[in-house]
């Protein structure tokens, strides 16, 4: 017994330093990040007056950095491809914790998938695994019940496959990452479809997710809170707009004020405007960003 | 309580110090402890259920002595139904009831009568058809005279409940587990390491393998109308891949905890993706349940003893059963026929025991060609049944498998996880690598320097760390 004890006890300490050494993994990993615009909301270097957040919407429609100029706010883009309001809200909390208050936070609205069970947007793990060497972005992790509360006292449990091949992701043809966080659409992919559809104008409730709605209304909660205009943009796309979500979405806000919607320019009715059916190309997303700048520059005189 | 969770990390060291420390020289107080301990580990699910273990292990124990007494056949065949009645009972109420009650509605419906359905909400307790066949074979072992009953209470709860095997087994006989309750236990520590080493290789089983190929094969089979025919023949692989690696992995981790305690349990799986026919897969497959039906049912209804039709008749009834045992499901029902198909011509042309004592490749490092042949084929049968056995319904089996078979079986599949096909890959190696014994990792490096060994065990901790996936229930706690 004394003997198996004892060599449990040996495997254990080299266990336990083996782990240890997992911790020079995890600190490298965020160094060579291409995306590091979390990693600068966590450590507080994202002092901004304005804050895009959303989903592609947000990232590849509206350009902050044109924002900053019309309207002379200081505007950065946290908006991620694919992600859901669950992770806006996320990244909002962070935000806060960490940095300033922005003025201004735009919040862009998926018509009509933002708050039901919808495949293409997803909380997105991807972009917390290489950050996970802060103990917040962990519990996080463990919190949204991906991984095992082991990683809280093991480092390993905090790798994962990011941590292999972070050096993977690299910069899109399409919408590269410019400085102001925006990813605005460059260049036509051929294969992507831009045909106008005509989609079903109802909206289901009973589908919205309870999650989706208390992320919302946490988003809502801490603007009011730390005192920040929280406006709702909605997004030309190549396809009718759902004005039953709309009325719908209007009953979840305090009013009709916070909402841009985009303007009824014949810029959105073109083919060459996309890129595919719910994202506008470079050119049409700068006039989109200027009739935000002008909404934000009416409401905040 | 997992046996990959937080808790049972704690609970096990616990239990073994406290075993070996403490209640070391009083054999009842160390039977009295496990018996503690397994109720402990099963009311971590749902205590409520612990109450059903018990009143059947108390029902079979009361009848074990009463057929001790009894000489008279008649009231000693009355005890063993009795037995029977109280176990199926149980098992047909929590498991079944549900499944006649919705097909009754059908049936009627389907003549024009269309009644109302009166299901139940009924939440199946854990491992409810594993422990009932444990305590069955007892009292059967009993009225048969294989096996003396026994007086000792604690010692029979102890072999009912016994933790490490108790929710989804092995499935351990009376006669080879319930003596070694009787015996006082001495610690080995060749056995407590490759106790240890069972362990870990049954949760690189589970965390990585099973795991991992979970995550891929869900995708692909809840959306499987939108895939091509090669991607979802990979998810059937995927799913292949997590059964073995969960079901397996699960009975691994179960024997080598068992270990520790100084008790015995059989094989339960031995390396059946490497069989040569679906015979002999299922001489490795879920041994402890294949050679149950063989014993307590194939052998009842005269085995191989009849003609021909005899014997087929009663290999379609075992299949059948044992896919109904899996589930109320029609699926289970359509795996197990299928199984019996595949079983078939081997019967018809008395070929079904070509393999039954040798490994493949016994004393080579690789299979020969015909060999390999043999594995392939058998192999590519299991997959396809297996798809049975994850649909959701019988239809969606049917065009799950009418997609494999469509021309996009010959295109690039959209999934394709290189992380994951290496691991498998690497798993496959080592599990032929470890074929002879009676786990993977049991001789594997066995010559080699400590540092070397404990090199290889730190390396397979890290990739569960690495590769940890998102945490899936065990398959077959359902059952």
């Amino acid at each position: 017994m004394k003997k198996f004890i004892v060599h449990i006890l040996i495997c254990a300490s080299i266990l336990f330093i083996v782990d240890k050494l997992a911790y020079f993994i995890l600190k490298e990993t965020p160094k060579h990040l291409y995306d590091t615009r979390l990693k600068k909301v966590l450590d507080g270097e994202m002092n901004k007056e304005l804050i895009i957040l959303g989903s592609s919407k947000g990232a590849g429609n509206i350009i902050a950095s044109q924002i900053e100029k019309e309207t002379g706010y200081d505007s950065y883009n946290l908006s991620y491809m694919g992600s859901n309001v669950i992770f806006h809200e996320f990244i909002l909390r962070k935000l806060l914790k960490h940095n300033k208050a922005p003025k201004i936070v735009l919040l862009t609205i998926d018509n009509p998938q933002t708050l039901i069970n919808e495949k293409s947007l997803s909380y997105r793990f991807d972009k917390l695994y290489p950050l996970s060497v802060y103990n917040e972005v962990n519990d996080e992790l463990i919190a949204q019940n991906d991984r095992s509360i082991l990683s809280q006292f093991f480092l390993m449990g905090r790798l994962s496959k990011a941590h292999i091949n972070y050096s993977n992701e690299k910069p899109s043809k399409d919408n590269p990452l410019l400085e102001d966080g925006s990813m605005p659409f460059i260049r036509v992919n051929p294969k992507s479809k831009r045909e106008f559809v005509e989609r079903s104008i109802l909206y289901d409730k009973t589908l919205e997710m309870e999650s989706k709605l208390e992320a919302l209304n946490s988003i809502q909660n801490q603007c009011e809170a730390n005192n920040i205009q929280l406006y709702y943009v909605f997004s030309p796309k190549m396809f009718n707009f759902n004005s039953a979500f709309y009325k719908r979405f209007l009953k979840l806000i305090n009013s009709e004020k916070e909402i841009f919607k985009y303007d009824n320019n014949s810029l959105y009715t073109l083919k060459t405007s996309y890129f595919d059916q719910s994202h506008l190309m470079i050119h049409s997303a700068k006039v989109f960003t200027k009739e935000i700048s002008e909404f934000i520059k009416s409401h905040n005189p | 309580m997992y046996f990959n969770s937080i808790d049972f990390a704690i609970f096990l060291p616990i239990v073994f110090l406290v075993y070996w420390f403490i209640t070391q020289k009083n054999l009842k107080l160390q039977n009295a402890l496990i018996v503690v301990a397994s109720y402990v580990f099963y009311g971590w699910w749902d205590w409520r259920f612990l109450s059903l273990i018990v009143f059947s292990s108390l029902v079979d124990y009361s009848i074990g002595l009463a057929l001790k007494k009894e000489e008279q056949q008649s009231k000693r065949k009355l005890l063993l139904w009795t037995s029977i009645g109280v176990n199926l009972g149980f098992l047909g109420f929590f498991k079944y009831y549900n499944f006649f009650a919705d097909n009754f509605v059908s049936a009627f419906s389907f003549f024009g009568q269309p009644i109302q359905p009166n299901t139940l909400d009924i939440i199946l307790p854990v491992g409810i058809s594993f422990y009932t066949f444990q305590t069955l074979s007892y009292t059967i072992d009993v009225y048969k005279r294989k096996l003396e009953p026994t007086s000792n209470l604690i010692s029979f709860l102890a072999f009912v409940s016994f933790f490490p095997q108790l929710v989804a087994g092995p499935i351990e006989r009376a006669t080879h587990l319930l003596p070694q309750f009787y015996k006082k236990r001495v610690f080995h520590y060749s056995l407590a390491v490759n106790g240890c080493r069972q362990i870990l290789w049954g949760l690189f089983k589970k965390i990585v393998i099973a795991d991992n190929c979970a995550e891929y094969a869900n995708m692909i089979f809840n959306n499987s109308s939108d895939y091509s025919g090669s991607t979802l023949f990979m998810g059937a692989l995927f799913f292949t891949f997590q059964i073995y690696g969960d079901f397996s992995g699960y009975s691994d981790i179960a024997i080598g905890t068992s270990r520790l305690f100084g008790f015995d349990l059989k094989q339960n799986f031995a390396f059946p993706y490497f069989s040569r026919d679906i015979a002999e897969f299922w001489r490795r497959w879920h041994i402890s349940l294949s050679t149950w039906f063989r014993d307590y049912l194939y052998i009842p209804l005269g085995g191989s003893q009849g003609g021909t039709l005899m014997k087929v008749r009663n290999t379609f009834i075992i299949f059948l059963v044992s896919g109904f045992w899996h589930g109320a499901n029609w699926t289970f029902i359509a795996w197990g026929f299928l199984n019996a198909l595949y079983f078939l011509p081997l019967l018809l042309t008395n070929k079904n025991r070509k393999h039954t004592t040798s490994v493949v490749a016994q004393h080579n490092y690789l299979p020969n060609i015909k060999e390999f042949i043999h594995i392939s084929f058998t192999f590519l049968l299991t997959v396809l049944a297996w798809v049975f056995f994850r649909a959701n319904n019988l239809s969606h089996a049917f065009n799950y498998l009418k997609g494999i078979a469509s021309k996009s079986i010959f295109s690039l599949p959209e999934v394709r996880p290189s992380y994951l096909i290496l691991l498998i890959v690497f798993f496959i190696c080592i599990e032929w690598m470890g074929r002879r014994s009676l786990f993977a990792i049991e001789n594997l490096l066995i010559k080699k320097h400590f540092s070397v060994k404990l090199a290889f065990y730190i390396f397979l901790i890290v990739l569960m760390f690495l590769f940890y996936g998102k945490e899936q229930a065990f398959i077959y706690f359902q059952f």
